[in-house]
């Protein structure tokens, strides 16, 4: 088989999963973006006025990485999620078994389509945060290692996007997938530093999170954004090499498992 | 052993937990072939197409198409093209990025050529920007005839590809796909719960019922094997005959009937029952159908 045969169909899945979210914009864009800013006008500008770091960091410029970093991992999530929930109501998800799409294929491609919209919110939140930060500082903060922030980006919004596949195959209901939504990611997500340090935490709070694998992207991020952060960045590069390869395992294996049948 | 069979279904078993959905099922379609596989509701017709396209997994037996095994090679996709008997929802997508995906998916580039004969031939083209709920019943069945053929399969699965489609829409969608067969050389494994439809287009038929393949053989031997022909002469009124041919079965008033062999002339049972020509008001025949022998083969369950 050549490579134009291997590549072809990852590139046609790939390129549906990207016009499918961006034909509801407003849905997966736009709604994300104002649930974002909302946090950077509740909590960094109005709030954040009374909160005086230890490291003596403006509360807003602290907040925005972890809110970049959440709306990459959540949307990342939801666009797999979403869309393979979508096709098995519409039965498009039979389609993908009877082509020539292997489960590398079809995870990579939805993947992609994920990391995809991750990064368009993350991209968007921070100049809409950027603006925020103008308007309370004077000035604009420019990323202090621009490849650190993409890099943790592009990883946690992988991994995300393919935990959505992995959870999206294995869920047999809505309740299952909302399930794993509310009780799993969205307190990793919270708990995971994106509006706080974990050195304001006593200390078993703080071990307690460090079992927690989102911790270390977001403070990826905001070593990538302010250059501070609660994990040593080496730590967090590690485990998110592991965490990526853990997710894609896992996917696969479900995705070789699992029948494709409509709900 | 590599085979130019288009398809081989080979000692096929399906179960569902402890319910057989298929047992041990064998035949194979010829190259250029309509084979037709029959059987009332449930009886494994939609669980053996399930198998051949792997969306389910064999409990036994093996399926191949043009010689290769579907669940080791790839490449028996790529001769595939399947036409499911549930209507397909592509949410936000037209008719046109549908088909454009879907030839991507099998690795088809620049296939834009093949979409607009496909559009044109099943008569999407003026739809080909909306979206598939804005499409009528019909219009639907055909996008997905138009997506199973898009990457110009060798062999077409067709589960039910007709139903809720009108009579008219009906006629235009077999023409088209007799004429795939002509030009591009097309095998099909057809579903369907139209008799008349099958008998017309199947060269050979395949009865299931309860998961077993019961019968199966080339459509007209199965007609003549399994029904007679009946012809009546109808008398002018008054006219007094006996008659005792060797085929003659009953008079009812001014009607004999009489059941003939399939190959028998009607001349010669006429110069042979001594009636003239004057006698006779009218002749019927009657000849078997698909119908009836779906009904002696199969029973009476509903197809």
């Amino acid at each position: 088989m050549n490579a134009e045969l291997r590549f072809r169909p990852f590139l046609s899945l790939t390129r549906r999963e990207i016009k499918r979210f961006l034909k509801v914009i407003v849905q997966t864009i736009v709604a994300p973006l104002i649930n974002s800013s909302l946090y950077l006008l509740i909590f960094g500008v109005s709030l954040g006025r009374n909160i005086d770091l230890q490291s003596g960091q403006n509360y807003l410029v602290f907040l925005l990485p972890g809110l970049i970093m959440m709306g990459c991992l959540n949307n990342s999530f939801a666009n797999t999620s979403s869309s393979i929930v979508g096709s098995k109501f519409a039965g498009e998800l039979e389609d993908y078994k009877v082509v020539t799409l292997n489960p590398w294929q079809i995870l990579l491609a939805l993947s992609t389509g994920g990391v995809m919209r991750g990064l368009m919110v993350a991209f968007l939140t921070l100049l809409v945060g950027e603006g925020f930060i103008y308007y309370e500082v004077g000035h604009f903060v420019m990323p202090e290692n621009p490849f650190t922030l993409l890099y943790f980006l592009f990883v946690g919004g992988l991994c995300f996007a393919s935990l959505g596949v992995s959870v999206a195959f294995w869920a047999k209901n809505f309740d299952q997938m909302s399930a794993v939504g509310s009780f799993v990611i969205l307190p990793l997500i919270y708990l995971g530093g994106v509006f706080y340090s974990i050195d304001t935490l006593p200390p078993f709070w703080r071990s307690v999170s460090e079992f927690n694998p989102i911790l270390y992207f977001i403070n990826g991020v905001r070593y990538g954004f302010i250059g501070e952060s609660d994990v040593p960045i080496l730590t967090a590069t590690i485990l998110s090499l592991v965490m990526l390869s853990v997710f894609f395992s896992i996917s696969f294996f479900v995705l070789k498992k699992t029948n494709f049948k409509r709900w | 052993m590599s085979s130019n069979l288009p398809l081989e279904v080979v000692d096929l078993t399906k179960m569902y937990g402890s319910f057989k959905a298929v047992d041990a099922v064998s035949f194979e379609i010829k190259s250029g072939e309509i084979f037709g596989l029959l059987g009332p509701n449930g009886a494994g017709k939609t669980s053996i197409i399930s198998t051949i396209v792997t969306l389910e997994e064999p409990t036994k037996g093996e399926v191949k198409v043009f010689g290769n095994n579907v669940r080791k090679s790839k490449h028996s996709k790529f001769e595939l093209g399947f036409v499911p008997q549930e209507i397909i929802n592509h949410g936000f997508f037209s008719v046109e990025e549908i088909l454009q995906f879907h030839s991507g998916y099998y690795g088809v580039k620049n296939n834009q050529k093949r979409i607009e004969y496909l559009l044109n031939k099943l008569g999407l083209f003026e739809h080909k920007d909306k979206k598939v709920k804005q499409l009528s019943g019909g219009m639907k069945r055909r996008l997905l005839i138009a997506k199973a053929l898009v990457h110009k399969p060798r062999l077409l699965l067709l589960d039910e590809p007709t139903a809720g489609v009108d009579i008219e829409l009906r006629e235009s969608l077999w023409s088209f796909v007799t004429e795939l067969r002509e030009e591009e050389g097309l095998s099909i494994l057809l579903t369907t719960h139209y008799l008349e439809e099958a008998e017309q287009l199947c060269d050979r038929i395949g009865f299931l019922s309860r998961g077993q393949l019961i019968k199966t053989g080339p459509t007209e031997e199965l007609i003549e094997g399994h029904t007679s022909r009946f012809m009546s002469i109808i008398l002018k009124p008054g006219t007094a005959v006996q008659c005792s041919h060797e085929f003659f079965i009953e008079q009812k008033d001014d009607v004999l009937t009489f059941k003939l062999p399939y190959q028998y002339p009607v001349g010669e049972l006429l110069a042979s029952t001594s009636l003239k020509l004057e006698q006779i008001q009218d002749i019927k025949i009657r000849e078997g159908s698909l119908d009836d022998v779906f009904r002696q083969v199969v029973g009476g369950g509903a197809l």
